[in-house]
C-alpha cells in the first residue's frame, strides 16, 4: 500500500516536473539559445540539443526515484547524423526515451501541440515538424535527412493498443523511398505494462518500469524493390515488411 | 455508377491506375469501394492517383476537389463532369 502511494506521488511530481520543463524551457532557456549568433537552423539545433539534454536529467531523475529503468541496446546507433529512426509505441513517455538518446532529432508531432501551452514553445523553437503538411511532409522530411539531420517517427502514429500494434501509418516508409534512406527500427518495450493507451498516468504498478530500447536493427527499403515498381506498390510492400518485423519481436517477447 | 458508356469507360480507367499504381486486384474494386477505408490510401496515395490520371486523361483535380473525394464513384464522376 506504502509502496503504491509512493509510486503514485512519485509519478505525479514526475509528470508535474515534465509540464514544469515545457513552460520553463521557452520561458528562460530557448530566449539565451535564441540570441546566440547562428541561422535559423542552428538555433533549432540548439534547441533540440537543450532538449536532449533536458529530457536525459528528467529520466535520470525518474531513475532516481525509482520509476523507472532504462536499458538501452544499440544506442550509439541513434547518435549518428543523417539517421531515419521510427519505433513502436508503447507508452505516453517513448518520445522522451527516445530524444534522450538522440543529441538532435526532428520529430512530426500534431498540429494540436502547437496550441498546448505546456508544450507549444518547445515544438516552434525546436523546428519540429506538424503531421498537417499533408504530402508535402514527406518532401520536407526528405530535405531534412538529405541535410544530415535525423528524424524519429512512429508509424503507428499513436500510443499502440495493450500489448500490441496498431495499424500502420506509410508516411515513415514514404520518407525512406523518397531519402533513400534505410530505416533504423528501434523496439521500445515496457515491463510491466504502464502509461500506455487507455491507461491512467496515475494506474502505476507498484514495481519499477523496465523500459527496453533496443536500436540494433535496420530496414533498408531498396532490398525489397523491384525493377518498375510503383510508389504506391513500394510503400505498401515495405510498410507490410517493417509491421511484420515488429508484430514478429513482440509476439516472440510475449509482454 | 451511371450506366452510360462513358461512365463506364472512366471507371475502368480509374480501376486500372488504382491496379497498377497501388497493386489492387480488380474484383476489389467497385464504384461503390471506399478510397480510404476499403482501399487505404492516404494523402500521398491520392497525389499519385490524381497525377496517374492526369497523365492519362489530361484532367487535373484541383485541391478541393480531391480532398472532397470518397469513393471511386466520386472519381469517375468528377472525371465525367470535366471532360
Amino acid at each position: 500500500m506504502i509502496l503504491r502511494a509512493w509510486h503514485c506521488v512519485a509519478s505525479a511530481a514526475a509528470f508535474a516536473l515534465f509540464g514544469l520543463g515545457g513552460v520553463l524551457l521557452p520561458i528562460c532557456v530557448f530566449p539565451v539559445l535564441r540570441l546566440l549568433p547562428g541561422s535559423r537552423e542552428q538555433r533549432e539545433l540548439r534547441c533540440q540539443r537543450a532538449v536532449h539534454w533536458c529530457f536525459r536529467t528528467y529520466l535520470a531523475i525518474l531513475e532516481a526515484m525509482g520509476v523507472i529503468r532504462l536499458q538501452v541496446v544499440g544506442g550509439e546507433a541513434l547518435r549518428q547524423p543523417g539517421q531515419l529512426v521510427v519505433s513502436n509505441h508503447p507508452t505516453l513517455l517513448d518520445v522522451v526515451f527516445l530524444i534522450s538518446l538522440m543529441p538532435q532529432a526532428d520529430c512530426v508531432a500534431k498540429q494540436a501541440t502547437w496550441s498546448n501551452p505546456f508544450m507549444r514553445g518547445v515544438v516552434t523553437a525546436t523546428g519540429y515538424l506538424s503531421n498537417d503538411l499533408g504530402g508535402d511532409l514527406v518532401d520536407v522530411c526528405a530535405e531534412r535527412l538529405a541535410s544530415g539531420r535525423s528524424l524519429l517517427l512512429f508509424p503507428e502514429g499513436t500510443r499502440s493498443p495493450k500489448g500490441g500494434l496498431g495499424p500502420f501509418q506509410r508516411g515513415a516508409v514514404h520518407v525512406a523511398l523518397r531519402g533513400q534512406r534505410p530505416l533504423r527500427t528501434v523496439l521500445l518495450t515496457c515491463s510491466p505494462p504502464a502509461l500506455d493507451r487507455g491507461r491512467r498516468w496515475y494506474q502505476m504498478p507498484t514495481q519499477r518500469l523496465v523500459i527496453t530500447v533496443d536500436a540494433r536493427s535496420t530496414l533498408d527499403p531498396a532490398d525489397l524493390l523491384e525493377p518498375g515498381m510503383s510508389r504506391g506498390v513500394a510503400a505498401r510492400k515495405v510498410s507490410a515488411t517493417l509491421r511484420d518485423f515488429y508484430a514478429k519481436k513482440l509476439q516472440n517477447l510475449d509482454l | 455508377m451511371s450506366s452510360t458508356p462513358t461512365s463506364n469507360e472512366t471507371f475502368r480507367l480509374v480501376s486500372e491506375v488504382l491496379q497498377k499504381e497501388f497493386g489492387f486486384r480488380d474484383d476489389e474494386i467497385r464504384p461503390e469501394t471506399h478510397l480510404i477505408d476499403d482501399l487505404d490510401l492516404d494523402s500521398i496515395d491520392a497525389i499519385d492517383l490524381a497525377v496517374r490520371i492526369e497523365e492519362r486523361t489530361g484532367i487535373c483535380f484541383r485541391d478541393e476537389e480531391l480532398k472532397a473525394i470518397r469513393t471511386v464513384r466520386d472519381v469517375v464522376e468528377l472525371l465525367d463532369g470535366r471532360s
